[in-house]
């Protein structure tokens, strides 16, 4: 038995989060850790990783009595954490990064100077490990989502670790590099390593894992092989109950009538010759690769980013030159993928966070002064019905929401606005899976009240549970269209990779 | 067309050094006695004491720190060693006591930063405020002048070197070693980039902060030691907005005010060259004296300007390659 | 706990700055410590500085506030906004001199007075204007950093202002503009008069309008504001250009008191505005900070300056002990935000 835990309490002030897990881990398996956000995940591995130390149980490690007071004492234990959020230093180079703090020494006159030969033969060998050809000199800032992952796995390698947690690794990659992160995984596995993979993405879980572990609430709810437990019994577990409707159907279909019309949209080095339209009170999907060009469309549509030829129409005038402020005149509304940098004003209240977008609207006069009672009621109400859960519109800053209720505060910005276009860009990354029910509802509430949605996403549950159209996108190209009952699952994943292969890089 | 567009890129990207020999040849044509071996030798003595600072600043901007309060310490140093060899005091005492007295600043500053969280530009105003009035109680607000003894050692040569150039060259080339060599310099980088993120990586913050704050009270020191011996006399305005000129220095030689970017060698070599050759060379063109600071402005004004587009064009370049 | 009655109290009143409220606010708010030290410290010097709590000692105070009120309330605007305005005393230096030769009756460019006046005091403010707009495009336009762009910017102008008047100073200012200081409107002193509608002006922009809303989001996070359809560009210009404005009106009160115009006006007043400000608590990330936050920051900058020259403090204890003040003062503000999060 590697790493065995016993009824491990972890108590924060008078909340208990923790409340007698009990787990074990042999060499070489893979154990999968899912959950709801705060079910307890990440205080348990934090836990094994350091940061905390339980209240209360008992941790062994090879036998002996585990109980590290720091991230790096679990680390010259044997265990390394990769969290989900890169600890790397993009300024710095590979190798740099690699032996941030052991670097290979060598004496000069008394000096203790980096011995660059030694840091370079070991980063080759442990760039090796994981597959990366490149040189340890490229700064990491030059490398790929993927490849910065490789570094970081090469990073908590140099340790030489018997266990590796993984925190949601695959967020920002694509399905290829995700395959290829899989692989790697394998490997590791092979070589006697055990780890330890936490993940919202059900499919990857089901792939990896040697065995499921189920937290709700705090409790270890479910533990078995995976065999015996299938992606509806991991939903259940998680949950707590059936969700039967989980994509509740519309009561309206797709207008005939046409709101955007794309045409010949190029702009070099993102994406090529889109054509493509949207009627009103329909749900198009775009489904693809990390770096087809999905996102950048979607910029360029909103006026972030410029295009070089083509045009776009909505509701049949053309848009010559799109900017944000523009766009949210023509009652566009635009949902990032980046929620915390391009979403949200951390430091602020709802009620600021919310009435941003609309602003203009409340306010009248040569000075344009805000009429707060009106904005304070809408705010409110809007917040309510986007089922957000708060303390206090004002004097409660989002940053102190969960990861789904911030999501549902950027959203109802974007509703206050009343747009007939809303673009929404992986709307559900890294929430759990109740605030992701309740994201479909609102999208389909929208959609029943008259709007638009153009719905980008990697995940293809979400595309075909929720469009009327899903479009595929493979190197800035549309590259196959599919409409509501004609869903075919494999022939979607397959326009999205094959054309990759078949393209020659010009 | 491909060279021209070659050469145009090469020369953004270095636009320091570009503008510090346009700088160097608009003077030379300006006057003949500005590019003559003896005034390039002068540069140099007239910016070893800034380059020396701007070195000490750019540790502490590279962290994504500021000092502010090293015009302050500067003088306090002038101060204490001015009185110091006054009082009759050997020079072999008085100056280990001028670098201890930069670095105590450097400890101070230090200790607000690290111990008590307070943001470097708060910290070092108020030592800033702190320091300029603490040098003017021990001089009683009059100029200091210092023995001969001093004097010597400024115009002093070792192998042909001048003094204040030989101390230059020794303090670039270690501090270049100490950013480039030791795991002390590169996580100076990795702290400047993210804090949080170097703390969770296990590197030693507190301590490589106290120690990139002491560096620049003594860079501080060092350079003020080396201005005493070229100018003989401390007075009360002595060191004043030096701090904005360090920065500036660093600054134009590529490191940004951000932290985790930038060098010493050649960036902030170049920078402090830079400032000094256009004063320098004001001077030896007989401009209006008045002229000075308005004509140093616009060019730090335009350097800065240059390399903010350079960084926009940069981050344009990233955004195609990562899609392509 | 005391964070979540606050809350709630402003739940319960989303318009909590309305003007019986106001009082209530202050005392129960905790980012208003600052405030108590103040009076704590007015009431303190009242006893042992010797000539302070006396009429004449009052208005003293008040004429030495106001100006620098008047910058940093401007300086507050571009630090909401996530930039510093280091630039703000070289536009007090050129107001003070563009203002000196058109007032001037050595020039005496223009008879009656009062269209001299009117042209002068609309010149500087103008000017003002001007610079601040230039280091608006600067930062925005260009993307350079605003301490950069402010500070060239300021060495450009102080050194520009020293070399157009030859480093001298314009005398002869005509007798209504030096009696601004002591003439009144209804018993009101004009520079009290003047600070007062800045700050009035200051407040109704931040929290009234759409420019305040806008200027804050884009301090706090310009990427979310542009996407939410803010200017981010034309506010932070319109913010720069108000600190500029705001020095020149500080440099027309500090020009009618000195009864010239000076080259070297304001230079040593930087480190008091940034302080000023910073003291009251304004974040220098911007996005966080209040108009009356600033306000008392001022004040408590000029008393600790008056009551220590009242106490025979020299200039350098004074630098010393404002030194350490602003230290305190940080870091009283930190230990607030500790324990409310």
């Amino acid at each position: 038995m590697l790493l065995k835990l016993q009824n491990i309490r972890k108590s924060f002030g008078k909340v208990e989060v923790l409340k007698g897990i009990s787990l074990s881990l042999e060499r070489g398996q893979i154990l999968a850790l899912i959950g709801e956000n705060g079910a307890g995940k990440s205080t348990l591995m934090n836990l094994l990783g350091g940061v905390f130390t339980p209240s209360d149980g008992d941790m062994q490690l090879n036998g002996n009595a585990y109980l590290p007071d720091s991230p790096i004492a679990a680390q010259i234990k044997g265990i390394a954490f990769i969290h989900q959020e890169l600890n790397l230093f993009p300024n710095l180079s590979i190798a740099e990064n690699l032996f941030i703090n052991q670097f290979p020494i060598k004496k000069l006159a008394g000096f203790s100077l980096i011995d660059r030969r030694t840091m370079r033969e070991r980063a080759v060998e442990l760039l090796r490990q994981v597959g990366l050809q490149i040189r340890p000199e490229v700064k990491v800032e030059e490398l790929s989502p993927a490849q910065q992952q490789l570094v970081e796995i090469a990073k908590a390698l140099s340790a030489h670790p018997q266990i590796i947690i993984f925190d949601e690794p695959t967020t920002s990659l694509s399905r290829h590099e995700a395959n290829q992160l899989f692989e790697l995984v394998f490997q590791l596995k092979a070589k006697g390593i055990a780890m330890i993979y936490i993940s919202h993405n059900l499919d990857d879980v089901h792939l990896l894992a040697d065995r499921i572990a189920v937290l709700r609430d705090g409790e270890l709810v479910k533990l078995d092989v995976k065999e015996a437990v299938d992606i509806q019994g991991m939903v259940k577990a998680m949950v707590g109950r059936e969700m039967s409707e989980f994509f509740p159907a519309r009561k309206v279909l797709p207008d005939t009538k046409r709101l955007l019309l794309v045409e010949n949209l190029t702009a070099k080095g993102f994406v090529t010759a889109l054509d493509f339209h949207l009627n009103r009170q329909e749900v198009v999907g775009f489904y693809g690769l990390v770096g087809a060009g999905r996102s950048e469309m979607a910029r360029i549509l909103y006026g972030l980013d410029r295009f070089d030829t083509g045009n776009i129409y909505l509701n049949g005038r053309l848009i010559q030159k799109p900017n944000p402020a523009d766009s949210i005149k023509n009652r566009m509304a635009f949902l990032t993928e980046d929620r915390r940098e391009e979403g949200l004003l951390l430091g602020m209240d709802i009620q600021k966070n919310v009435q941003l977008a609309a602003l203009s609207r409340f306010s009248r006069g040569i000075f344009r002064r805000i009429d707060r009672k009106r904005a304070g009621g809408q705010v409110s109400d809007t917040v309510q019905s986007a089922k957000t859960r708060y303390n206090s519109v004002t004097g409660q800053p989002v940053s102190t929401l969960s990861g789904g209720n911030q999501q549902k505060v950027v959203l109802a910005k974007w509703l206050l606005t009343a747009p007939e276009l809303l673009i929404l860009d992986e709307p559900t990354k890294g929430i759990d899976i109740g605030a992701k029910r309740e994201i479909y509802g609102l999208i389909n509430q929208l959609v029943e009240k008259g709007s638009s949605v153009l719905l980008i996403s990697s995940e293809l549950e979400e595309l075909l549970g929720l469009c009327d159209r899903i479009l595929v996108m493979s190197q800035g190209r549309i590259t196959a269209s599919f409409t509501k009952p004609m869903f075919d699952r494999n022939a979607i994943l397959e326009a999205a990779l094959h054309k990759q292969s078949e393209t020659l890089p010009t | 067309m491909k060279i021209l567009r070659a050469i145009v890129r090469l020369m953004i990207r270095h636009a320091t050094v570009v503008l510090l020999l346009a700088v160097l040849l608009s003077f030379s044509l300006l006057s003949p006695k500005f590019l003559v071996s003896s005034n390039l030798v002068n540069i140099l003595i007239q910016s070893s004491s800034l380059a020396i600072l701007a070195i000490g600043m750019t540790f502490v901007l590279l962290t994504a720190g500021i000092d502010l309060s090293v015009g302050s310490a500067m003088f306090v140093v002038g101060v204490v060693s001015g009185k110091l060899v006054i009082s009759g005091l050997s020079l072999w005492w008085a100056i280990p006591l001028a670098l201890a007295v930069g670095m105590l600043f450097g400890l101070v500053n230090a200790f607000f930063i690290v111990r008590l969280r307070i943001i470097p530009f708060i910290v070092t105003l108020a030592t800033f405020y702190a320091g300029r009035g603490l040098g003017l109680l021990i001089s009683e607000t009059r100029a200091i002048n210092l023995p001969e003894s001093f004097l010597q050692i400024g115009s002093s040569r070792l192998l042909g070197i001048p003094m204040p150039v030989l101390i230059l060259l020794v303090v670039l080339l270690l501090a270049h070693f100490v950013l480039s060599g030791t795991q002390f310099g590169r996580q100076v980088y990795a702290i400047g980039h993210n804090s949080d993120k170097a703390r969770k990586a296990g590197i030693p913050v507190d301590r490589i902060l106290i120690g990139v704050y002491l560096i620049c009270g003594l860079c501080a020191a060092i350079g003020r030691l080396v201005a005493l011996a070229q100018l003989g006399a401390v007075s009360p305005t002595f060191g004043y907005q030096n701090e904005f000129m360090a920065i500036a220095a660093a600054v134009l030689g590529g490191t940004s005010l951000f932290g985790g970017k930038g060098n010493i060698l050649p960036g902030t070599l170049v920078g402090a060259l830079l400032i000094q050759a256009i004063q320098n060379g004001l001077v030896v063109i007989n401009a209006d004296p008045y002229l000075y600071p308005v004509v140093t402005g616009m060019v730090i004004f335009l350097i800065v300007m240059i390399d903010s587009l350079r960084h926009k064009s940069a981050q344009k370049a990233l955004r195609t390659k990562t899609a392509a | 706990m005391k964070s979540k009655t606050d809350s709630e109290a402003l739940k319960h009143n989303p318009e909590a700055g309305s003007s019986n409220k106001l009082i209530g606010n202050l005392l129960r708010n905790p980012e208003n410590t600052i405030v108590y030290v103040c009076l704590f410290y007015y009431l303190v010097m009242a006893f042992i500085a010797p000539g302070f709590f006396t009429v004449n000692n009052s208005w003293n105070i008040l004429f030495n506030l106001m100006p620098l009120m008047i910058v940093a309330v401007g300086q507050t605007f571009v630090m909401l906004g996530a930039g510093i305005d280091l630039s703000v005393t070289s536009v007090v230096a050129m107001a003070s001199i563009i203002g000196g030769y058109l007032l001037s009756d050595m020039t005496a460019l223009v008879e009656p007075v009062w269209l001299r006046m009117v042209m002068g005091l609309g010149a500087m403010v103008l000017a003002g204007g001007l610079i601040g707009f230039l280091n608006g495009l600067a930062v925005t336009r260009l993307g350079m950093p605003a301490f950069m762009v402010t500070l060239t910017t300021m060495i450009l102008f102080s050194g520009t202002a020293i070399w157009l008047t030859r480093s001298q100073n314009l005398y002869l200012l005509p007798e209504n503009f030096v009696n601004l200081t002591y003439s009144s409107l209804l018993f009101v002193p004009y520079p009290l008069l003047i600070g007062l509608i800045v700050i009035s002006a200051a407040w109704f922009l931040l929290n009234k309008t759409l420019f305040g809303e806008w200027l804050l989001a884009s301090g706090m996070n310009s990427k979310t504001a542009y996407l939410s359809g803010v200017p981010v560009s034309k506010t932070l210009v319109k913010a720069y250009v108000l600190s500029g404005c705001c020095a020149a009106v500080a440099s027309i009160l500090y020009t009618a008191r000195l009864e010239t115009g000076s080259p070297v006006m304001g230079q040593h007043i930087l480190l008091d505005v940034i302080g000023a400000v910073v003291i009251g608590g304004t974040s220098l990330f911007g996005g966080v900070g209040k108009i009356h936050w600033t306000v008392v920051g001022a004040v408590f900058m000029t008393l600790l300056d008056n009551s220590l020259n009242l106490l025979g403090l020299s200039y350098f204890l004074i630098m010393i002990v404002k030194g350490l003040v602003i230290l305190l003062a940080a870091l009283l503000n930190l230990m607030q935000v500790r324990k409310l999060t």
